[in-house]
Order: C-alpha cells, then structure tokens, then sequence
C-alpha cells in the first residue's frame, strides 16, 4: 500500500520537524493555564444594592434578607450610595423602593448596557410582584428545567470543548498547509509526482498525520483537565470527524495558492471566522444566524456534550456523521484541484 | 519513446513562449542532447514531457502515452532527476531511497547498490539536509535509477559536481545508454553531450534551432584548423590556418617548406563552437 508508506514517511518527517511539538507544547500551556490559573468557577454573580425607605422596611424584611446567604444583596441606606456603588461594581444593579403618596415607587438603577430586553423583563417582573398580593390573583408561575442546558459544567471544564475545537479540530486546517507547501519548497512533491503513486495518496497520509496529532493534543488535554469526566468514545469520534473535516479545508484552501505566505492569509481569515463561533458558545443568548451556519458553531456544542453526564447522542453523531461527509466532499474536491496544480 | 509536435508552453498563458513550436522525436534506445543556453527552455521541455507541467499546446508523447492524459502506470517505466536536487532533508539517504523505492509497482534496484554506484555509501545514515550540494545532487541522480527506467530524463545530471565524480556520472549513464535505456539529456556541458549522445538538439529561447548527431555536425560546421608557430629570422610567428581552404593551404605549405616549424597541432572544433557558430550565441 503506497499511502501506508507515505503515511509512515510522513509521521517520520513530522516528528523531525517542530510543528507537532508546538502543537503539543499548546496544549500542555492551555492545561497549565486551566489547571493554575482559570479557577474552577469564576464568581460572575451580580451584585444588587438595594435602598429600602424606611418607612416600609420592617424586621421582615431585613431577616428575609439576612437568612439566605447565597444571594447578593446589599443593603443601603440612600439613592446615593447605591449609584456610587454601581460605579465602584460595574457587575450590579440596583433598586431603590420607596413611598411616595401612599405609592409604592420602585427604582431601578441599571448600568446603561443591558438591553432592551432585559429592561422589559425587569419592568414586567416588577408589575408582576406587585399585582401578585391582590386577592384575586392566582399564581401560574411554572418552572420549566430545558433539558438540553439543565446541566453545568464548571466554568473550567467548559472551556475545554473550545479548546478541542481550535486547536485539535483545526490542527490540519492550521498547518497542513505548511507541510505541503514544505514539500512545495523542498521539491519533493515534484519527484512524488514522476512516481506511479496518485495524488491522493499523498493528500491522504497528510490528513493521516494531522489526525495523529490532532488526537494526541486532544486526549492530551482532556486526560489532563477533565481525568475520567468525559466521554472518550464519544471525544474520539468527534475528534475524528472534525479534525478530517479541518484538514480537507485545509487542504481545498491551499490548493488555491502558490505561496505559504498567500495560503496562510486565507486560512487566518477562515480561521478568525470559525473561532467567532465561541463567542455564541460562551453567551448562548448571542446566535445570530451568521453564527449558527458556521460549523464551529455545532462543533463546540457537541464536544461540550462529550463532558455532559448525559450527553446529547444524537446530536454528538450527527455531527459526526455531517462532518466525515463534509470532510469526504472537501477532500474529493481539492484532490480534483491538486491534480492539476500539485507541481506547477 | 519520445515524439513532440509543434509543443508550445506559456507560463504566462500568453505568447510569451519558453516553448516555442518544438518538434522533435527520440527513438527506442537514443541518446538524446538537449542543449542551449540558461534560460532556452530546457527544464520547461523537461517538465512538460515528464507531466510536471500541464500540456498546453501540441502534441506530446511519451513512452506510448499521449501527455494529454497520461496514466500513473507510464511512471514505471520513466526515471526522472532534477535540476534542482530535491530529497527529503530530515531523512538519511537510505531512507530516501527506501521511501522512494515503495511507490513503483515493477522491480526496483537495491539502495545500496545505488549509494555505491554515485559514492555515497558512506553517508547513507546521514540525513539529507546534512549533505553538501553535489551530494545532494547524486542522491537525486541516483532515485532517477531506482525503477530501472526505460526512459530516463536527465537535467544537468553533473552540472555542480567536481570533474572526476562528474565523470563517474558520464560513465553511469553510458553504462545504462548501452544497456538499452533511452535517454533524454538535457546539459551544458558540451564534451559529455558529445561523448554520450547519438543526437544532439540545439534550443534557444524556446525555439528549437537544429537537431543532427554530434559527428555530422562536425563534418558539416566544423572546419579543420592548424594552429603553427614558426621562426621567421629571429622572430616567433603564430599563425592558423583552415584545412578546407584551398588558397589557406598553400600558405601554410609554403611556410612549411620554408621556415623552421617550431609548433603545430590541428584543432577539431568543438560541439560548443559550433553551438556558437549556429546560433550566434554562447551556451552559458
Ligand atoms: N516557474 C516559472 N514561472 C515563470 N517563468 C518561468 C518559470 N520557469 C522558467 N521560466 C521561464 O521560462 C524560460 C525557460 O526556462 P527553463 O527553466 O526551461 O530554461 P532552461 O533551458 O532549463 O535553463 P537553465 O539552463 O538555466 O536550466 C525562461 O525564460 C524562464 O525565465
Ligand atoms: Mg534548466
């Protein structure tokens, strides 16, 4: 089999060459820094200041508040106090309630960020607190657990599938440019093309090196981070699946350009564009359409459901399957291209 | 083995030709010279006949495939070595060669026995990047042999090398031209084309100027001369005279018969003259 023995030749040269070392060497720092630096959970919790007349406040009020100590409220005494305290604490917000001609009167003091939204859920909450103690109100809250986000990982866990995603997945379509254009430089693909072996094998045992190494810094990662809390089968699959699916864009993105420096800035680009994915992974309530069609935008959900104690199977396949179609395309298609442009 | 047809290639797909409707063919068992100046389009001839470059325009056959659409399978049958020497740096010769060897179908020849034959054996578990320029150079001489090649091109096979391994060079591809390999040899060096090939062509600027063996050529350019010193009194006198022509004859006969001879030697001139002389350029 010639591609077993362009494979071998090839893992051969990649361990004499630094660029799979930096890609371990990254991934041992991004363990070090999620080990001993990122704490396990960050303390994001907002912080409300609140201003009570006294007129209204009663011991009821100040025991309902002293008895739960999970939550964060402040009491204050003025108006005052709490804008300088919402300058001071830029994660808070703050409410004021008083009696003004036999009125309740509630104040609330926002940053000047939050959306408009967000001011509409404050406002309607509050007329929903306040006509909640007329008698012929019956409540109908109902509390409704989505089954899909019910579970939280810790905030260090949770960056790991970003991790997976950019540096495992993508290994290929980061750097399977530069060996190829390596081989470019070196000439050596111009005495693999005077051989009867076909391009594709040469692409393949390329994209054989880069799932070697995309494998190697994942399970390194997620062994060191996460131990026994995740899903290798599941991790192994989707690493697979991504990663071929990395290298043939990697590979298709290439086949364009003649020079490393002019394919490296095609492969930044689509590589700035992918990893905006992570910005709707870590605030889920930001997914505009233009995120949700890029395919990071699944990738780094479905390999957060490999660290779920009940992962999502059937979106964790899926994306497996549609990412292995997807790499098969990419790759059929720059074989197609290479073989015209391999050695020109 | 090779037959080429009013071949033109552009690498600006304009009519900026650096092949420049080239006609030629190459029996069975030939030795063929390609020969011009730096810049003629000799790599480009190369690169188009051995599918490196796409076919643009014309006809181009090799070893019984149109180089329209080749087959891998016509590998098999062509050795290839480069201008440019390229082998892999991080791995030794040996491995080079072991590599290379995997990716033919037919019988190939043992490594060693190739280290041997271009004198590297006693580097073959260094790495390649290690290797100096003529090293790395007979490395790629020696991958061309690997798959005893029926057709074998050779660009500037010693060109870089120092006079005695480039003679050892010459005498592996006579060894092979006489096995019955055809050989398509493109170089500057005129005293090699001379001794090895049947046929010498001339290309500048992508036109292909002439195409003859090297000993017609001579016969039908190269005018014999005589170079002569003689004393004339107390005074040396140097002189050249052609063989050819009647009234240059009778002068040197008659300072034969009647001064001292003290030098004369005749002169057959070289394939790089006559290079010259057709084409009004030199080879470099
Ligand atoms: N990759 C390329 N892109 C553009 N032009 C090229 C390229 N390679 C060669 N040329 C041009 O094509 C012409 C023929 O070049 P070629 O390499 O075939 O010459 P050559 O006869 O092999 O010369 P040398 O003896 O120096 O090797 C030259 O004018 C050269 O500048
Ligand atoms: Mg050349």
């Amino acid at each position: 089999m010639k591609f077993a023995h362009n494979f071998i030749k090839d893992m051969k040269v990649s361990f004499k060459t630094f660029y799979i070392y930096i890609e371990i060497l990254m991934a041992l720092i991004f363990v070090a820094i999620l080990l001993f630096v990122v704490p396990e959970n960050f303390s994001s919790d907002i912080n409300m200041y609140a201003h009570i007349d006294s007129s209204l406040q009663s011991n009821e009020i100040v025991e309902a508040l002293e008895s739960d100590n999970s939550s964060n409220i402040i009491l204050l005494d003025s108006m005052d106090e709490i804008k300088y305290m919402l300058e001071e604490d830029r994660n808070s917000i703050g409410i004021s309630i008083s009696m003004v001609d036999q009125k309740i009167l509630y104040n609330v003091i926002l940053q000047g960020y939050e959306s408009q939204k967000y001011r509409n859920i404050i406002e309607k909450s509050l007329i929903a607190e306040g006509i909640k103690d007329l008698p012929e109100y019956g409540s109908n809250t109902n509390i409704v657990t989505l089954a899909s986000s019910s579970e939280r990982l810790s905030d260090r866990l949770n960056m790991l599938p970003i991790f997976l995603l950019l540096n495992s997945a993508f290994t290929g379509l980061f750097i399977v440019a530069t060996y190829i254009f390596m081989d470019k430089e070196e000439g050596t693909i111009r005495a693999f093309a005077v051989t009867p072996a076909k391009v594709w094998e040469y692409l393949l045992s390329k994209m054989g090196v880069m799932l070697v190494t995309g494998l190697l810094t994942g399970l390194i990662t997620t062994l060191l981070v996460a131990g026994l809390k995740a899903n290798y089968l599941h991790l192994i699959a989707l690493l697979i699946a991504t990663n071929l699916f990395g290298t043939s864009i990697g590979l298709f993105i290439s086949s364009f350009y003649d020079s490393i420096m002019k394919a490296m800035g095609a492969i930044l680009v689509t590589f700035m564009t992918l990893a905006f994915a992570t910005t709707s992974y870590f605030m889920p309530s930001f997914n505009p359409i233009i995120i949700r069609i890029l395919p990071s935008y699944p990738m780094a959900f479905a390999f957060r459901e490999v660290f779920l104690e009940n992962p999502d199977i059937a979106y964790i396949y899926s994306n497996v399957a549609g990412f292995t179609v997807l790499a098969a395309l990419f790759f059929l298609w720059s074989n197609h291209r290479f073989k015209k442009t391999l050695t020109v | 083995m090779i037959k080429v047809e009013n071949l033109f290639y552009s690498y600006t797909k304009d009519s900026k030709y650096a092949v420049d409707d080239v006609n030629f063919e190459v029996a069975k068992g030939e030795a063929f010279g390609f020969l011009g100046p730096s810049g003629a389009g000799k790599s480009t001839t190369q690169g188009i006949l051995t599918g490196l470059l796409p076919m643009q325009d014309g006809l181009a056959e090799v070893a019984g495939y149109n180089m329209k659409n080749p087959s891998r399978k016509m590998f098999n049958k062509l050795g290839v070595s480069f201008e440019q020497s390229n082998v892999y740096g991080k791995l030794t010769a040996l491995e080079n060669l072991e590599f290379y060897r995997k990716l033919f179908d037919v019988e190939t020849i043992e490594p060693n026995v190739l280290l041997e034959i271009v004198g590297l054996s006693h580097v073959a578990n260094k790495k390649a990047s290690t290797f100096s320029k003529g090293m790395k150079h007979r490395l790629t001489f020696a991958r061309s042999m690997l798959n005893k090649p029926e057709l074998w091109f050779l660009d500037e096979p010693t060109t870089g090398l120092d006079p005695a391994i480039a003679n050892q060079i010459k005498d592996v591809i006579k060894e092979k031209s006489k096995e019955g390999s055809t050989i398509f040899l493109t170089t500057h060096n005129m005293f090699i084309a001379d001794e090895l090939c049947d046929r010498v062509g001339f290309i500048i600027d992508g036109v292909l100027k002439l195409i003859d063996s090297p000993r017609n050529l001579k016969l039908k350019y190269g005018q014999k001369l005589v170079d002569i010193e003689y004393k004339d009194g107390n005074e040396i006198k140097k002189d050249s005279f052609s063989l050819i022509k009647e009234e240059e004859r009778l002068k040197l006969n008659h300072i034969i018969n009647n001064y001292e001879i003290e030098l004369m030697h005749t002169k057959e001139a070289t394939l790089e003259e006559i290079f010259i002389k057709v084409t009004g350029r030199g080879l470099v």
